[in-house]
This record gives structure tokens, C-alpha cells and sequence, in this order.
């Protein structure tokens, strides 16, 4: 089936054209200002390797916990009636407009070793939460999970349910339904969610360093990095920056259009 | 559709045009800014408080780590005061922002180490410094209580490094770190720490440094050598007399 293409008012043009240049600009400004000649030796350099190892480990982590939590999370909100649903609809989108720093004071206060659970953590079972990378995890993973589930949601709504009715009807027991007809439909936005919420948790700073610290090897993310060394070494600062960028654009490049599934 | 552009694009308009005065930032015009090393948070209120009964000028306060200030003020953050924990910040701010007049050594700190009240891990001296099953927060090197730290103790096993030295006091109160390297004058202010262990204070030590950046900053570093500031700055626990760099 072939369309016209949309004739595009060029009013509309100019303005989302300005967009653009707004998003890029900073970007730019990073790129040309980078220290270009001397980025071979920063990039070596020890502690850049240990916050970019620790970002890949975290957000990979992080990204791995989002899926497994917020498919089913997305699955209820989109297709079962539960009671309160704009309630919990809001506490899912919450962390997302949470000042992160918020958000590390509340998994402070709520999983820290005097908070409201991770008490009972350190007491019964040992576990401290915060300055470990487990913490840097769980702080990555709270403001990262509202993406994937609102991304996923979307798509289930949008999909509709008739194929699930129909294999219903036809004797399909509910979870065969899930497994042999919702899931694989959901597969594209299920990738573009976890693209968005991947890079969201590789560029997490506030709630990591209120909640999980600061220790190098461990915590210190790229972001941790980047503004510390801000003060001390921009041209580091920069590099790093240079590397925050490369690996979010890995991440975020696949998704292109397949945000939504096709019908 | 043309029309819903056009009241679109006038409507961005007005709210720019109105936004502009909005985010005037001219209220603070009557007033002096200073930027302030973050170790002097519980003093600078009450030094607020004592300029304006001198008839200074409102006072609005930026805390901060010491350089992460100088960094904002190298990238032409508006101030008229800088207070810095370490004098050597200032020759960052240069070619820009170099200071109009500088007082040097105006108030002394030094460090200790500090424990929640109820001391959770039990810490008794100085070689729980090394234990590696405690938990033991510090400023991040580059801040000034940081290259103290650093100077003073050595390599210990820390456990996070703090952007600046209240977060370092705010970890301690909370109970979430079990020891960490603070000034006296925080030990001082936080009730719900205490110093570890008793010892004489030692340097190496903390000296404020405080410059002037505008003409109207010359009137605070003024008020700064006055004794009701000194009196205030006594009161928090801040040395008087520092001792001149390189003694013991």
C-alpha cells in the first residue's frame, strides 16, 4: 500500500527545525570544545575504564531487573482492572519526575541500614544497600523503570486485545496467550522501552550519589565521574562526557521507529 | 490549522516575552551574594543575621564544596564573597574573576574523626581507621577537608567519597556510615554525632580565605575582621588565631 507522504506546512517545519537545533546545540558545544588530541591517553586512563566499567555493569544490571519487574507491571496496568489503577498509574510514572536526589533520600530512608526495610535487611540477612554496587543498582533501577513500563503500556493499549479474546474463546489457557500471542506482538516495544530505560540508568547521577556513595571501582558511575572531575580536570570532564554520549547513542540508536508495534 | 499555529506561536511568544521579566533575577540587586565553603553552612546564617543588624545589605548564600564554588565562579556564577576552605582555589578563578581584595586565614578548622551518637560499630581509636568491616565516609579529594584528610590519615579503606563535608556529617547523623572524617565545628553543630576519640587538635589545618569579587564584597570582607563576626565565628567553634602555613 502506497500513501502520499504528508505535505508538511512549512511553518510547522521551521518551528520543529528550531527544536532540533536546540537539543543539538549542546551537544555540539561538548563535541567541539572535546580534547580531541589528548583522548587517547584520558580515555586509558585508570579511573575513566572503572567508571565506564561500573556503568555498563549497573545499567546492564538495572535494565535486566526493569524488564523482569515492569512487564508484568505494564501487562496489569494496561489489561487488568484492578481497583485505584490512576493511583498506582501515578506512583509508576513518579519516579520520573522525582528530582532524583529525592529519589536517593527516599531509598535512603526506606533501605538504608536505618530505613524503614533495609534495618530488618542488615539485621536478619547482613545486607547493606547503600555504598555497595547493589545500591548503585537499585537507585539506577528506580528512576529507570517508569520508562520501560509507560513505554510497554502504551504499546498494549494501542495493540488492543482482540487476538488475545479470540484465542481466549478458541481455548488458549491464559498463559499460553501470553507467551504465544501478547509477548511476541510486544517484542518491539519491549526493545524500545528497555533502550530508553538502558540509557536513563547509564546517565542516572542523584539518586546514585545520595543513595549509593561515591567509591570508585563500586559506585562511581560515569555521571559521578564527570561532575567530579568537573572541578578538578575538565579536560577529563570532557572525555567522559565523550563516552557518556557514545554509549547512550549505542543504546538509543536501534530503537529508531519501531516505538510502537505496527497493527 | 494555520490559525492553531499561529495562536500556538503567539502564545510562546507572550509566555517568552513574560518570562523574561519573570526570570529577572533583579530582586537580589540590593542584596550581596556570597558563595560559601559548605563547612561554614551553620555560621553563615547567624553572620547574615549580624551584617544586616550592622546595616549590611540582605544576604543571599550559596554553600558548596570549596571547589565546586571556585568552578561555578570560573564559569561566571554571579558573587560577590567567596569564602573558600583553601586560599589556592582562588588563583583558579582567574584571568575573569580575579579577586578584588582576598582575606587571608580569617578563621581556623581542623579535622576529627566522628561517630553517630550511639557509636553502632563500637569505634575506639585511631587504628579503627584501617577496619575493613565498618562503614567510613570522607570528603573526595580535590575538596579542601578531602586533601586534609588525605594528608592527615593516609590511604584508609573508604567506603564512599563525599562531595562535600556535610554530606559527609549528613551520613554520620542518619546513622548510615559508621565513622567519618568532619571538622571539630561539625561535631559542634550535629547533635546526633560525636567525636570518636579525644585528641588535641592537629593539623593539617583548615584556613578560610574570603575575597571580594565585587566593590560591594569589600564591605563584607570589612564586617568579616569586625568582632561581632569574630564573636559569631568563636562561637561555632572556629579557630581565631590560625596558625601561618607550614608550622606543625
Amino acid at each position: 500500500m502506497s500513501r502520499t507522504p504528508t505535505r508538511a506546512p512549512r511553518s510547522v517545519l521551521v518551528v520543529a527545525v528550531l527544536g532540533i537545533a536546540f537539543l543539538a546545540l549542546p551537544v555540539v558545544g561538548l563535541l567541539q570544545r572535546a580534547p580531541w588530541s589528548s583522548l587517547d591517553d584520558l580515555l586509558g586512563r585508570r579511573s575513566v575504564l572503572d567508571a565506564l566499567r561500573v556503568s555498563l555493569t549497573v545499567s546492564a544490571m538495572a535494565a535486566a531487573i526493569v524488564v523482569v519487574l515492569g512487564t508484568p507491571l505494564a501487562w496489569m496496568l494496561a489489561r487488568v482492572d484492578i481497583p485505584l489503577r490512576r493511583l498506582v498509574r501515578a506512583l509508576v510514572v513518579l519516579p520520573m519526575v522525582l528530582p532524583p536526589v529525592v529519589g536517593g533520600t527516599a531509598l535512603l530512608f526506606a533501605l538504608g541500614r536505618r530505613g524503614l526495610v533495609g534495618q530488618w535487611l542488615d539485621r536478619w540477612f547482613d545486607i547493606t544497600l547503600p555504598f555497595t554496587m547493589a545500591g548503585a543498582v537499585v537507585a539506577a533501577t528506580f528512576v529507570a523503570l517508569p520508562f520501560y513500563v509507560m513505554t510497554v503500556e502504551g504499546a498494549l493499549r494501542t495493540m488492543g486485545d482482540d487476538l488475545e479474546q479470540m484465542a481466549g474463546t478458541l481455548g488458549a489457557p491464559p498463559l499460553t496467550v501470553l507467551r504465544r500471542i501478547t509477548l511476541p506482538r510486544l517484542l518491539p516495544a519491549m526493545g524500545a522501552g528497555l533502550a530508553l530505560a538502558w540509557a536513563r540508568a547509564l546517565g542516572e547521577f542523584g539518586a546514585t550519589i545520595t543513595f549509593a556513595g561515591n567509591l570508585p571501582g563500586s559506585t562511581r558511575t560515569l555521571p559521578l565521574a564527570t561532575f567530579q572531575a568537573l572541578e578538578s580536570d575538565p579536560e577529563a570532564a570532557l572525555a567522559l562526557s565523550l563516552v557518556l554520549l557514545a554509549v547512550s547513542l549505542v543504546v538509543l540508536l536501534p530503537t529508531r521507529d519501531r516505538w510502537l508495534p505496527t497493527r | 490549522m494555520v490559525r492553531l499555529l499561529a495562536v500556538g506561536l503567539l502564545t510562546v511568544g507572550l509566555l517568552a516575552a513574560s518570562g523574561c521579566s519573570l526570570l529577572d533575577d533583579d530582586d537580589n540587586s540590593d542584596r550581596i551574594t556570597v558563595f560559601v565553603a559548605s563547612s561554614l553552612t551553620d555560621v553563615i546564617g547567624d553572620l547574615a543575621t549580624e551584617w544586616e543588624s550592622v546595616g549590611g545589605s540582605g544576604l543571599v548564600d550559596v554553600v558548596g564544596g570549596s571547589n565546586h564554588l571556585a568552578a561555578q565562579l570560573r564559569d561566571g556564577a554571579p558573587a560577590d564573597v567567596f569564602i573558600t576552605a583553601d586560599a589556592a582555589l582562588l588563583d583558579l578563578l582567574a584571568p575573569d574573576r580575579t579577586p578584588i581584595a582576598v582575606l587571608d586565614r580569617f578563621a581556623g578548622n581542623h579535622l576529627v574523626v566522628a561517630v553517630p551518637i550511639d557509636n553502632p560499630a563500637g569505634i575506639r581509636g585511631p587504628a579503627d581507621l584501617q577496619r575493613t568491616d565498618t562503614i567510613l565516609v570522607a570528603c573526595v579529594t580535590g575538596v579542601p577537608c578531602g586533601d586534609a584528610s588525605f594528608e592527615r590519615y593516609g590511604d584508609l579503606p573508604i567506603n564512599s567519597y563525599e562531595p562535600s563535608v556535610r554530606a559527609v556529617v549528613a551520613r554520620l547523623a542518619l546513622g548510615e556510615a559508621d565513622l567519618g572524617i568532619v571538622y571539630a565545628t561539625d561535631v559542634a553543630a550535629e547533635p546526633r554525632i560525636i567525636a570518636a576519640w579525644e585528641e588535641p587538635p592537629a593539623c593539617p589545618c583548615v584556613s578560610y580565605a574570603a575575597a571580594a569579587l565585587t566593590d560591594r564584597g569589600l564591605e563584607f570582607l570589612d564586617f568579616l575582621e569586625t568582632n561581632p563576626a569574630r564573636d559569631v565565628l568563636a562561637t561555632h567553634g572556629f579557630a581565631r588565631e590560625v596558625a601561618p602555613p607550614g608550622s606543625p
